[in-house]
Order: C-alpha cells, then sequence, then structure tokens
C-alpha cells in the first residue's frame, strides 16, 4: 500500500523529468528531438500527409498544447488558420505567444518572395514571404541551431548535451548534404511546374527554376482558364516535369500531362507525407531522388 | 504680406528640417503596430418563400415560440431574423476587433451591424497568463453551451439556426452578459470544464425583469450555465461530445402578442451534443452533428385581456417539458463545394395548466438542404431549401412553408481562425 502511494507521488515528478515540447509540424518534432535526445519529449500536432495550411485544429490538440512546456512553431503565418485557437483555448502560459518557452522558427529565417503588395485579390499570399522555407537543407542547419539555442535557454541544465547533440546532427547533416549536392549538380537549370510553390526554397537550393504553378494564384484552385495557359507554357518552355505535393488532388496535374506528355513527381513536403519518407534524412532522399 | 512671409518660413522650416532630421519612422509616435486585428463579416441572402411575409409573423409553434421567421417586436424592441423578407435581405455586417491587451488578457469585440441598428454582439476580455488550463472570461458573449451555441452565424453549416435552438432560445441563442470560467483537464484525452454566471435577458426563455405589476422582479445574475465537454481521435476521424445545463428564472413577456401573456417561473435546460468529423483528405470531409435539447419550465401564466393589457384575465400555473433536436449531415466534396442535409423536430411537447394537460401537439418537423461553393475560404455561396412543417396558424391548421435561401457570406480583413 505505502509502494503504491510512493509511486503515485513520484509518477508526476517522472513526468516532469521530460520536457514536453509540442510542436506544428512532424519535420519541427524531428529536428528537436535530434537536438534535445532523451531530455525531451516532441508532441507532433500537424501530420505531414495534411496540407500544413488546413490543420483541423481537433479539440484533441488542445490537450496537448495544455500539456507543453514549451511550443516551438514554422510561423511566416503557415498556421494562422487553425493554431491560435488552440493556444487560446488551452489556458498554458508556457504556449503564449511572447513567452520565452515560445519559438517562432520564421524569425530565424530569411523568407523569400516577400509580396510587395498584400492583397487577397492575388490570393491567399502569405505577407511575410514563402513559409515553407524547411525544403532548403542548409536552412535545417539555421533551425537546428535555432532549437539548440532555445533548448539551452529553457534548460540550461542540460546545455552541453543540447550542444553535443547539435553538433552531431549538424556534422552528420552537412555530410548529407554533400551527397544531395552531387545528385542534383546536373539538375541546376532545370524548369519544373508546381501545384503550388511549396518548394521554393529547394528549387533555390539547387538551382531548379519554377516557370508556373498549376493554381492560379496561391490558394486559388485552377481555373480551366489557367489550365490552357499552363499546357501552352509547357508546349512553348518545355519543363521536365510538374512537382506536385501529395495533399491536393492530381487529376489536374494529370489532365495537363495527357495533353502534353509532361512527367508528373509526387514531392513529399514533411515527413510522414508519403509512407517511405520516415525522418529528415530520408525526406531529402526522398526529394533529391525524385527528380532524377 | 505677413502671411506670405509666414507660410515662407514654415516651408523654409520644413524643407530644412527635413534634410537633418531622423528618419520619418523614428519622428513619430507610431502606432500602428498597435492596431488590432480588425476583419468585417457581410452576410445577405436572396429568399423565395412560398407564404407571404406578414403572414409568417402570425404563425407559431404551439406552447413553443410564437413568430419564428418573421420580424416581431418584444417590449419595444424590435427583432428582425436573418432571411426574414422575400426578395433581397442584408442580414448584417459584422465587425470584429481582436488583440491582446497586456501579458495578461486579450480582447475581443464583435459588432453587429443590421440596417438600422448596432448591437455589441460579443465585447469580452480572457485571461491568457492563469495556466494550469483556466482561462477566464469577461463581458457579453456566446455561451458555450451545447456546440452550435458559441459559433458565430457565419460559421454554421445552414443559413438558419436549427428550429430547436431558435425556438427554446431565439435567434441569439443564449448570448448574454456575464462571467465564464473554463478548466481543461491534464489529460490526454480532451476534457473540458465550464460554468458561466450570466446575467439572464434571453427573451424566449430566461429573464428577471419585473413585468406589469403581476410579476416580481429576480434577482440577477439569474442565468447558471455549466457542461462539461470531451474528445478523441481515431485516425482521421475525430469525435466530440458534451453535456450541458443551463438553469435561471424566467420573465417572458408576450404582452403586445395577439393572445397576450406573461409568463413568470424558473426553467432548466439540458443539452447534449455529438459531433463526428471524418477527414478523408485535406479538403474532403464528411460531418455529423446533432444536439438534443429538452426544457423544463414552472411558473405561473398570466393571461391578459387583449383590449387592456393591464388587465389579468387568468393565472394559471403552467408546466412546460419539451423537447426537440436537431441532426446534419455535411459532406465536404473539395475546397470549393460542400453540401448537406439537416432534420429538425420537436418531438416533445407536453404543457400543463393548472395541472391539467393541455394538448398543443407535438409533432413539428423541418427538413432542409444545402449547397455550397467557396471561391476562397473568405467568400461562401450557398443555396438551401427548407421545408418548414412546424408552424400553425391562429386557427391551429398547420401551415407548410417552402424557403429558397441564396445566402452571400464574403469577409474581409485578419484571417479568421475557427475552432473545430
Amino acid at each position: 500500500m505505502k509502494n503504491i502511494f510512493l509511486l503515485l507521488l513520484l509518477l508526476p515528478l517522472t513526468l516532469f523529468a521530460h520536457m514536453n515540447i509540442a510542436v506544428s509540424y512532424p519535420y519541427i518534432g524531428a529536428i528537436t528531438k535530434s537536438i534535445g535526445g532523451e531530455h525531451i519529449n516532441t508532441v507532433v500536432l500537424a501530420k505531414g500527409n495534411w496540407d500544413p495550411h488546413f490543420v483541423v485544429p481537433r479539440p484533441s490538440f488542445i490537450s496537448k498544447v495544455r500539456n507543453a512546456d514549451a511550443l516551438i512553431m514554422n510561423g511566416g503565418q503557415l498556421e494562422i488558420g487553425w493554431l491560435p485557437p488552440l493556444i487560446n483555448r488551452a489556458g498554458n502560459p508556457k504556449t503564449n505567444v511572447g513567452a520565452n518557452t515560445f519559438l517562432n522558427l520564421s524569425h530565424y529565417i530569411k523568407l523569400i518572395d516577400k509580396p510587395s503588395n498584400v492583397d487577397r485579390s492575388g490570393g491567399d499570399v502569405h505577407p511575410d514571404g514563402n513559409p515553407h522555407f524547411h525544403l532548403d537543407p542548409n536552412n535545417i542547419l539555421v533551425l537546428a541551431k535555432t532549437i539548440e539555442k532555445f533548448l539551452i535557454s529553457i534548460d540550461r541544465e542540460h546545455a552541453n548535451v543540447y550542444q553535443t547533440n547539435y553538433e552531431n546532427f549538424s556534422a552528420s547533416w552537412q555530410e548529407k548534404m554533400k551527397g544531395w549536392q552531387e545528385k542534383m549538380a546536373s539538375k541546376k537549370g532545370m524548369k519544373v511546374i508546381q501545384f503550388h510553390n511549396n518548394l521554393a526554397y529547394f528549387n533555390k537550393a539547387y538551382g531548379l527554376e519554377n516557370i508556373g504553378t498549376i493554381e492560379p494564384l496561391p490558394g486559388i484552385p485552377p481555373s480551366s482558364r489557367h489550365i490552357i495557359k499552363t499546357i501552352e507554357l509547357i508546349k512553348d518552355q518545355k519543363p521536365c516535369c510538374i512537382l506536385h505535393d501529395v495533399y491536393h488532388s492530381t487529376k489536374t496535374a494529370e489532365f495537363i500531362s495527357d495533353k502534353t506528355g509532361i512527367k508528373i513527381i509526387l514531392m513529399p513536403h514533411d515527413i510522414g507525407a508519403l509512407e517511405t519518407v520516415e525522418d529528415l534524412t530520408s525526406l531529402f532522399d526522398y526529394l533529391t531522388g525524385a527528380v532524377q | 504680406m505677413k502671411k506670405i512671409l509666414l507660410s515662407s518660413t514654415l516651408c523654409a522650416t520644413i524643407a530644412f528640417g527635413g534634410a537633418n532630421v531622423l528618419p520619418v519612422e523614428k519622428r513619430t509616435f507610431t502606432q500602428s503596430k498597435f492596431i488590432p486585428d480588425i476583419s468585417l463579416v457581410m452576410d445577405a441572402s436572396l429568399v423565395s418563400r412560398s407564404v407571404e411575409d406578414a403572414e409568417v409573423a402570425h404563425l407559431e409553434v404551439p406552447g413553443v415560440a410564437h413568430g419564428l421567421l418573421g420580424s416581431h417586436s418584444h417590449g419595444g424592441n424590435t427583432h428582425t431574423p436573418y432571411n426574414a423578407k422575400n426578395g433581397f435581405n442584408i442580414n448584417y455586417a459584422e465587425l470584429v476587433l481582436s488583440s491582446s491587451v497586456d501579458p495578461f488578457f486579450n480582447m475581443e469585440g464583435v459588432f453587429h451591424f443590421s440596417e438600422d441598428s448596432v448591437e455589441i454582439e460579443e465585447l469580452y476580455f480572457t485571461s491568457t497568463a492563469l495556466g494550469y488550463g483556466a482561462r477566464v472570461k469577461g463581458g457579453k458573449f456566446n455561451s458555450n453551451f451545447g456546440y452550435l451555441n458559441e459559433q458565430h452565424h457565419h460559421a454554421w453549416d445552414f443559413a438558419d439556426m436549427p428550429l430547436v435552438y431558435e425556438a427554446f432560445l431565439g435567434m441569439h441563442g443564449i448570448n448574454e452578459v456575464g462571467a465564464q470560467i473554463q478548466w481543461a483537464a491534464p489529460t490526454d484525452t480532451y476534457l473540458m470544464i465550464g460554468a458561466e454566471i450570466l446575467q439572464g435577458e434571453n427573451t424566449q426563455m430566461f429573464g428577471k425583469d419585473k413585468i406589469g405589476t403581476y410579476t416580481s422582479q429576480a434577482g440577477a445574475p439569474a442565468l447558471f450555465v455549466g457542461y462539461i465537454k470531451t474528445s478523441f481521435d481515431i485516425d482521421d476521424t475525430t469525435i466530440l461530445g458534451g453535456l450541458s445545463y443551463a438553469q435561471g428564472t424566467s420573465r417572458i413577456d408576450h404582452s403586445d402578442d395577439e393572445e397576450p401573456h406573461v409568463f413568470s417561473g424558473d426553467s432548466k435546460l439540458y443539452g447534449a451534443d455529438l459531433v463526428i468529423k471524418s477527414y478523408l483528405d485535406s479538403y474532403s470531409f464528411i460531418k455529423w452533428q446533432s444536439e438534443v435539447l429538452y426544457r423544463d419550465m414552472d411558473g405561473t401564466q398570466f393571461n391578459l385581456n387583449p383590449a387592456d393589457t393591464t388587465a389579468v384575465l387568468a393565472s394559471p400555473t403552467v408546466t412546460k417539458k419539451q423537447a426537440g433536436l436537431y441532426t446534419q449531415l455535411v459532406y465536404g466534396i473539395n475546397k470549393s463545394w460542400h453540401t448537406g442535409v439537416r432534420y429538425d423536430t420537436i418531438f416533445q411537447n407536453d404543457v400543463t395548466s393548472n395541472g391539467k394537460s393541455v394538448d398543443k401537439g407535438n409533432n413539428f418537423n423541418k427538413y432542409s438542404a444545402m449547397v455550397e461553393y467557396h471561391t476562397s475560404e473568405f467568400a461562401r455561396f450557398r443555396l438551401q431549401y427548407n421545408r418548414n412543417s412546424s408552424l400553425y396558424n391562429e386557427d391551429g391548421n398547420r401551415q407548410d412553408i417552402d424557403t429558397l435561401i441564396f445566402q452571400v457570406n464574403i469577409s474581409i480583413g485578419a484571417h479568421g481562425a475557427h475552432s473545430f
């Protein structure tokens, strides 16, 4: 009996031994776990095969945010449609915007394609620039460094562990980047079409040139007029392929492919987007392999 | 001459001053970063109804509610329900302002503009720093009773309110001044408990004000609400269920009706809700949403003389045990197209007067179907068909109403984020 009592008393303590870190997307969870190692638990909210712009704010997420010791999000308004009400409902000062246990990764990356004119007649624009920055492997290193500093700032006790983990992660990542660079070297200048420009950073990293998107404007479904224009563009410019995300229907792309013979390549945007993409390394292995 | 001199001096100062002082952004006390999030939602409709507008106001769900569809007045306030007129309707413009106040609070204001009036629909602050999963809200707000009550009209899947909600609580639901506390339990499964103390000014069911000389003033606050909600996921399916309870005094003024009467007593409202939403992919879903409401009202009804409403003809003891439900199924085909059906019913209507049961009927139904097209997240066009078989005329004959509503809902400004 006494033992049970003791166990019950100790149970919360064992829970506190690990910091619970809620993160919005799987890739953030992977980096955080690499740096935090055994001292943290990561709780990933969105699934990797969902459209990151349209995550359903399930009530179960409120519990996850409520019980978190820290929150790391992508930012750049990617979570604007779903994360604010969860934070609001969770009643957890640790996950409030502005708390020292709250991290917005987009503040540490220079976003590209920042629109000079923010107006919804241009579609669902991201006023701060393109927020899909993690698809440039160079940025993964910046994010890992950011998360290392963040973890140290909230858990100084294990600073040397986080430092070592970062150094190991950084070294092995740089090694892998060399491999991807070699694989992609011959692809420089290759023209591609996308559904939504979510590979902007990947393209920039490897010198691919995006010449058009199947959606006429960000977030606006394809129209027949725009499809015809895209077909003409493909016939004229002869891009290699349509790089397609996993969450939009490929129906329109298939139609365009039928008319032009262009190849469609499914490009996962995050861990779990396709079954074989299980971690950060396999994500970039897949992406760099897919365009071969 | 003096003027010319003065203005040229001024010009020179400005021109010169501009050259070697601080850059503009450092010279002013710029406040623009502190502007709250602003959004404006419009809701308009084109309505075709099988019954004339004037006639609708005289219809009722016997023993439950009067004038459900048309404009009607209560003690000097005229309420115009949405989509009330045949032809074009501007239902409202909703202006929302929200921002954090300081490290401890957020504030939100929702202002409801109709063509000739403005209402504060919501105006409240919420705590952000309490911790332990607790949140306190104060001001005027939609109660979190049930599932639909807290949501704004433009977040609903149909253009009109479910029959049982509108009949029991009126077109605004439980929208009151008061205080709320909610607590999310530290469990893996979502579990939330909430309690509210509210003023009690609902004209259909709750109230505290003295009416005429025959009722008494009830103490304020007069309405108490409590609920418990839980939710869990099974793969890509989310299940959300809740139980709610509201209790308060009732002072209901129908002294301007054709059969003028006033009710004074106590009321209890019980609710159970269940939402099951299954995601087929990022944009396609099936959502099944149902709520059951049961109310128990106990008090005195003062039947007034239509010629002189200060004279009480009779004052029987009246009890009402009434229940209804709605259940709706919405299929999100893709990002642009959604379609759905809804069934509404009030299936229990046990009314007694001086202990004797009064047969008011208990078979009130409404059937709705809708299809909507979204050009983006910010614009929605919806075509809805209703067959309302719940309304009766003065002679006690049922008057079925067919309604076709083309609803337009557009929003601009800050990106709204809807909770589940």
